[in-house]
């Protein structure tokens, strides 16, 4: 007896996206890949960028977080004066920060909480969705201020485990760009000391990176509050101004599959 | 001076020491782990630990007669935590630094050997000696 069969058709080859989440390199395939080859240099993408050393995160910068030297100088940790001062001295912020725990106005402790935690919060931006591909510059161009590389690894991980945070406390992510606006709900919530503080700086113009900036906190951690707030009623962002100008020429408007596939197209472009 | 490895690594000497981490409680990352994790996962124990901090931290019932108003904005509300169960405990201590952060020392000993009041004692002089010059 003979058996006919046909050969199955190969599959197309989609990307499997629910893989790509759960182990590393979901957010961005070239970031993994540098990790794999250990380079050193800086990945420059849309929303901040990661300095690597040896394939290891060992500092990172967003204008949407505040630097470590934000967070020390705020509370009056370092003032102003001696920060400038030793930033003048050794021409580099980790140059000066080694210089400060040098002289013991910083204790190593305090440096590594201090740097660990602004480390994850840029990062936590920098690795944000971005609508631009991300450009890596290869060199030694990283000071010698490294205090604790931290694998691309825990970054990722870390970094896809705020989202949700976030996500949880409240879905709606235009809070943390907008600028915000106090609510009067019918019966206020008790807020924490910490929420407090955030909410008093909130007058319809500050953003939440703002007002992270004003108060020397971590961005993230004002975020989490910013979006507790939102939650409870009490914060919104500012809706947007109505458009008095012509509406736009339907030449230029997408679609959505367009941007799908844009992307996907950038994705395919990135892992290569 | 001591950084987070070695503030760490003297936690872990203290009697039926089993583990210890260094945690943020708003953002549930685990700054610095040394030894065992209870659960065997020391990035979900810090998650989990960080949620009984923040509720501990945020809550008006815990906070002192003053309503933690004084001291200063990065004043801490609570100094530290302590949960006890049939065979460990764990020791959670506020650190309470001159920047604006959220962090807690966490120390898993177990309870055949531990002895809860050396560890509050020696945990309060970690935490103070980690940040303060």
């Amino acid at each position: 007896m003979t058996v006919i069969g046909t050969t199955p058709p190969p599959r197309l080859p989609v990307r499997d996206r629910s893989a790509a989440h759960e182990g590393a390199g979901g957010l961005s395939p070239m970031l993994t890949r540098l990790a794999a080859e250990r380079a050193t240099g800086v990945l420059v993408r849309e929303h901040g960028s990661l300095h690597l050393a040896d394939g290891e995160v060992v500092h990172a910068e967003s204008p949407h977080a505040p630097g470590f030297d934000v967070l020390l100088t705020t509370h009056g940790t370092l003032d102003a004066t001696t920060w400038q001062e030793a930033l003048a001295q050794t021409g580099s912020k980790s140059g000066a920060v080694r210089l400060v725990v040098d002289r013991g106005r910083l204790t190593a402790g305090a440096l590594e909480l201090c740097h660990l935690g602004a480390l994850f919060d840029a990062a936590y931006f920098a690795l944000a969705p971005s609508s631009t591909p991300g450009r890596f510059r290869y060199g030694g161009g990283h000071q010698p201020g490294t205090v604790r590389p931290v694998t691309v690894d825990v970054m990722e991980r870390e970094t896809l485990r705020r989202r949700e945070l976030l996500r949880r406390v409240w879905p709606d992510p235009l809070a943390d760009s907008a600028p915000l606006i106090r609510v009067a709900p019918a019966a206020a919530p008790a807020v924490t000391a910490r929420q407090s503080a955030v909410l008093t700086l909130v007058n319809g113009v500050r953003t939440a990176t703002d007002i992270a900036r004003e108060l020397g906190r971590q961005a993230f951690h004002t975020l989490v509050d910013v979006r507790r707030l939102a939650a409870a009623g009490l914060v919104a962002p500012q809706p947007p101004p109505v458009r008095v100008s012509p509406p736009v020429p339907a030449v230029l408007s997408v679609s959505d599959p367009d941007i799908t596939l844009l992307k996907r197209l950038r994705d395919a472009l990135e892992a290569l | 001076m001591p950084g987070i490895d070695e503030c760490l690594l003297e936690a872990m000497r203290l009697p039926g020491a089993r583990g210890a981490a260094l945690v943020d409680w708003t953002s549930g990352l685990a700054l610095g782990v040394v030894g065992e994790s209870p659960g065997g996962d020391h990035e979900a124990a810090a998650v989990e630990a960080a949620e009984l901090a923040r509720l501990a931290a945020e809550h008006r019932a815990f906070a002192p007669g003053d309503g933690g108003a004084l001291g200063g904005a990065t004043a801490l509300p609570v100094e530290d935590l302590i949960l006890s169960n049939r065979d460990s405990y764990h020791l959670l201590r506020f650190v309470p630094t001159p920047f604006d952060s959220s962090v807690f020392l966490h120390v898993w000993l177990a309870r055949a050997e531990g002895n809860l009041a050396l560890a509050r004692i020696r945990l309060g002089e970690m935490a103070g000696r980690l940040v303060l010059a």
